[in-house]
């Protein structure tokens, strides 16, 4: 859950997401889920001119599966926190995987 | 001989035929039983129902009896023979008890008797007071009602005078024979008041023989006030007793029905017995003809004052039942309208009722026209329907209070905790364990928490609002009390429902028995495993550095970020003992004493695990190439990043001791060791750099709050280590070893100005502080960073500061002579940069020409 966990925290950040079929789409994160399903707003395609079909989608639903890049806005972090999370989470899947 | 081996030889008289009769020779079984019945109506009334002979059966028992023992036969048969005559004031319960055997003896015999032969003479006066009943009684199917049969038909209206008249009219109907088997055993509960009407029952005695000898000595009042301690009874299934006993309190046959209720459920009879009524009421063909002889009122108006006692009965029921009882409160209304039209069709039901009269006296019945009887009686038919459903539908009611509800409801929940596995405490723990980023990120940022807990915690909350609302509306005032409790309670138990339904199922396979596969299931957080591998606990990388002697291996880079590692760890253990540090103990809770101390011992283990992991304490080793564990520790970021959370979980002792190793091994800290500039480079490399930025911005502070608290002597200690242990010259060169350094000189400068030194300490300071100044001196010129413009060079003129002040005057000369060219440079240089730039550097030159009492400005 720490990747849901971490991504909670940067909703209404603006994200640029790169899909696993080289779209790169910039927009407001508006929800994430468990399966890292994300919403975004505000959609911007940053090739548009690669991808006129999308040059007017305003907000999508994107399939955690079908993410292959998040960019976060490196403020938005706090990295000694997410090095802990990280440990816990690592302490967890210790536990569980026993 | 027979066949199957039977022993034939008994009976004399059947000997002789069964010997003559062959295996194949079919016997008829019917002659006997015709020979039986003959021989029965010649016998008399004792054995006509036998096959065979008396004085074939008689066992002979009869002779054991012991004649003399009659001593108590007054007590039990009654010795008061001299009872006033029967008359309207008849002594019921008296006569009752006086007769009590014979009844009971007449019970057994008549119940196994041939519906044909004469009923027995136990009631005989009652009986045969009325002739049609006893010739009635030769047919089972009938139902008693045949007299009534005839509209003109009154019975003797005496009845009426008394309750106890009863006894005059109840007789042993066919009807009742038949059940009489079964109610027998239900009436041996039954209380006095069936006692009291025994004689007319005459049923079932001698079962209850002797329940009623013991309670046959209560006096009228007695029985009386224990028949008013039951609610009104309406009669049942004993059509002939209607029309006297329906006023009555509690019908014997009635009270036999139900089981004793405990006091809880006082309310339920009077719900049962309306019903019970509902079912019994007679068709309305005979009711039509009853009416003459119930003076009392009808069974409507009972119904009307329970409403209430209905009403709160029908609360557990769902909504739609609560329509017959509302509707059974109309019947009072519009008697007068009624009158002159006839019924409307009864579509509808409510209308209906308004329309007919409300008979309070069944006499009235009489008076109406036939159409409006049918009508009635149509109604009356229809209510009986009705009630008897709700008989139906009511027949659990009241049985579990709402607190019997949670409780079913509570196993049920435990059982679901119990087969998802472990439970988690608390919810914050488990919150905190998922989603820990989130939880704490939110809290430090004041992040928006759109929802918190949402989806689990949400659902248990309204199931727990529900059953406040449920609980609160019908609960009884004992449950009131409770309730709150109760809810915690649930409340408790539902969130551990939830939290262990959260938690991945421990049991991840269901062998569903009698099966011989095991169906194993997955949920999103843990999936089905496809393979189901145990790792051994032996290969767990821990062992390797629980060695108390390290080794090379410690060296490596591995090993030592799997220290580094277990360092943190330890570290977020001992973070989460602090938040759940229990509050500080009162002396009379020895609980929170014991618990305290609890988690005292528990941090004092953490902290020596910890300890132990830094390694701090490790030998050590003089000359070799293997840097010491804690310095390899430091040397990277995670390491340097770890000191300012370690230094707040460890105490002074082991805050020197950290000191004391950083200052040993200066030379080969990596932020000293690789600082030196590469020759032909200007400064050291980016990496380095950024590790001496980290060094400075981490662990320095860590020192510098310590040593400003530290004790003369320790400062002195330390500053005695630097110029022994290290190359005092080579980490002079380089930023931190100049901050250590700096960071000793300050502080022995504090000391001397508090006058907290005493005077041999600063001797001995004194002697230190030149063997520093006379190592130093010619290298205080090289301390700088190589060329002016390189950067920043504040932190040697902070050390030169620190020098210069504890200096003597002779030593501050030499000093000025040493830098005399870097300060004239950097002012120089400083007149070519910007205004904010220059100034700042002029600061830093000031700073140490200020220690040493002069001025930049001095210099023009």
């Amino acid at each position: 859950m720490l990747f849901f966990s971490f991504f909670k925290t940067l909703t209404n950040q603006t994200v640029t997401i790169e899909l696993k079929n080289d779209i790169r789409i910039r927009g407001t994160l508006k929800s994430v889920d468990q399966y890292l399903n994300i919403k975004l707003d505000n959609v911007d395609v940053l090739d548009l001119d690669k991808y006129p079909h999308l040059s007017s989608v305003k907000n999508m639903f994107i399939r955690g599966s079908v993410v292959r890049y998040v960019m976060l806005p490196r403020s938005e972090v706090d990295i000694g926190l997410l090095e802990d999370a990280t440990r816990r989470e690592a302490a967890n899947q210790a536990g569980k995987a026993k | 001989m027979s066949f199957f081996g039977f022993d034939t030889t008994l009976p004399r008289d059947r000997a002789a035929p069964s010997e003559r009769r062959g295996i194949f020779e079919t016997p008829d079984p019917f002659a006997e039983v015709a020979r039986a019945r003959a021989a029965g109506f010649q016998g008399g009334d004792d054995d006509d129902d036998e096959v065979i002979d008396f004085e074939d059966t008689y066992d002979g028992l009869g002779d054991q009896l012991d004649d003399d023992q009659d001593a108590f036969n007054d007590d039990t048969f009654g010795d008061d023979l001299g009872a006033p005559p029967v008359g309207k004031d008849f002594d019921f319960f008296g006569k009752t008890a006086q007769v009590a055997d014979a009844i009971g003896e007449e019970q057994i015999r008549y119940s196994l008797q041939k519906p044909r032969a004469p009923p027995a003479a136990a009631v005989t006066a009652d009986i045969a007071a009325d002739p049609a009943v006893t010739a009635a009684a030769g047919k089972p199917k009938r139902t008693g009602y045949e007299k009534y049969s005839d509209p003109g038909y009154i019975p003797d209206l005496q009845a009426k005078s008394s309750v106890w008249g009863v006894q005059k009219k109840q007789d042993p109907t066919p009807f009742m024979m038949a059940q009489a088997q079964a109610q027998a055993q239900a009436q041996a509960q039954a209380q006095a008041q069936a006692q009291a009407q025994a004689q007319a029952q005459a049923q079932a005695q001698a079962q209850a023989q002797a329940q009623a000898q013991a309670k046959k000595m209560l006096s009228l009042e007695e029985v009386e006030a224990q028949l008013r301690r039951y609610p009104s009874a309406l009669p049942g299934q004993v059509p002939v007793s209607l029309p006297q006993s329906m006023p009555e309190p509690a019908h014997p046959l009635q009270r036999a029905q139900m089981p004793p209720l405990p006091e809880g459920f006082a309310q339920l009879p009077p719900e049962l017995l309306h019903a019970q009524f509902a079912k019994g009421v007679p068709p309305p063909a005979q009711l039509l003809h009853q009416p003459p002889m119930v003076p009392e009122p009808y069974p409507l108006a009972p119904h009307a004052p329970n409403m209430p006692m209905h009403l709160l009965q029908n609360a557990n029921m769902p909504p739609q039942h609560m329509g017959p009882p509302q509707r059974q409160m109309m019947p009072p209304g519009g008697p007068r309208a009624q009158q002159q039209q006839p019924p409307p069709p009864p579509q509808n039901m409510r209308g209906n009722n308004a329309q007919l009269p409300v008979i309070t006296n069944p006499q009235q019945l009489m008076h109406l026209s036939e159409e409006q009887r049918v009508a009635y009686l149509m109604e009356d038919a229809k209510r009986a329907k009705r009630n008897h459903k709700i008989f139906l539908l009511s027949k659990g009611n009241g049985l579990m209070t709402p607190q019997d509800k949670n409780f079913i409801t509570r196993i049920q929940l435990q059982q679901l905790v119990a087969a998802a596995g472990n439970v988690v405490d608390s919810d914050s723990e488990a919150v905190l364990a998922e989603d820990f980023y989130y939880q704490v990120y939110s809290q430090i940022r004041g992040a928006p928490r759109q929802h918190p807990h949402q989806p689990l915690g949400h659902f248990a909350q309204t199931y727990l609002l529900q059953t406040g609302n449920r609980l609160g509306g019908h609960g009884n005032r004992r449950q009131f009390q409770n309730a709150d409790n109760h809810m915690q309670r649930m409340q408790q138990q539902v969130q551990r429902a939830v939290e262990a339904a959260k938690a991945k199922p421990k049991n991840k396979q269901l062998i569903i028995e009698g099966s011989l596969g095991k169906i194993s299931f997955g949920n999103a957080k843990a999936p089905k495993p496809m393979l189901n591998l145990k790792r051994p606990e032996s290969s767990e990388g821990g062992k390797s550095f629980k060695k108390p002697q390290t080794d090379l291996s410690l060296s490596d880079r591995k090993s030592i970020l799997t220290n580094i590692e277990s360092v943190y760890s330890t570290l977020m253990e001992m973070e989460d003992m602090e938040r759940t540090m229990p509050p500080p103990p009162d002396e009379n809770d020895p609980e929170a004493i014991q618990k305290h101390m609890e988690w005292r011992q528990n941090v004092r283990s953490l902290n020596q695990k910890l300890w132990r992991e830094l390694k701090v304490m490790e030998p050590i080793v003089p000359n070799t190439n293997t840097p010491h564990p804690f310095i390899a520790f430091l040397s990277y970021p995670k390491g340097k990043k770890a000191i300012p959370r370690i230094f707040r979980h460890i105490d002074q002792e082991q805050r020197v001791t950290i000191l004391t190793m950083i200052v040993v091994h200066l030379d080969t800290l990596d932020v000293v060791r690789r600082a030196q500039p590469v020759p032909g480079e200007t400064q050291p490399s980016l990496a380095v750099r950024e590790a001496i930025d980290l060094f400075s911005q981490t662990v320095m502070p860590s020192l510098l709050g310590y040593v400003n608290e530290a004790p003369f002597n320790i400062i002195i200690g330390l500053l005695g280590l630097v110029i022994a242990q290290t190359h005092v010259q080579l980490v002079a060169k380089t930023r931190i070893g100049l901050g250590i350094l700096t960071m000793l000189l300050s502080r022995a400068e504090i000391v001397k100005e508090a006058d907290q030194a005493s005077e041999r300490d600063w001797q001995q300071w004194v002697e230190k502080f030149n063997v520093l100044f006379d190592t130093l001196e010619p290298t205080f010129a090289d301390l700088f960073p190589s060329s002016i413009n390189a950067g920043d060079d504040m932190y040697v003129w902070q050390f030169l500061a620190a020098v210069g002040i504890g200096a003597s005057p002779d030593q501050q000369q030499r000093l000025v002579i040493a830098v005399k060219d870097r300060v004239m440079e950097t002012v120089t240089y400083s007149k070519t940069l910007p205004a904010d730039m220059a100034s700042q550097r002029l600061g830093n030159v000031n700073l140490f020409m200020r220690a040493i009492g002069l001025d930049v400005e001095l210099l023009g």
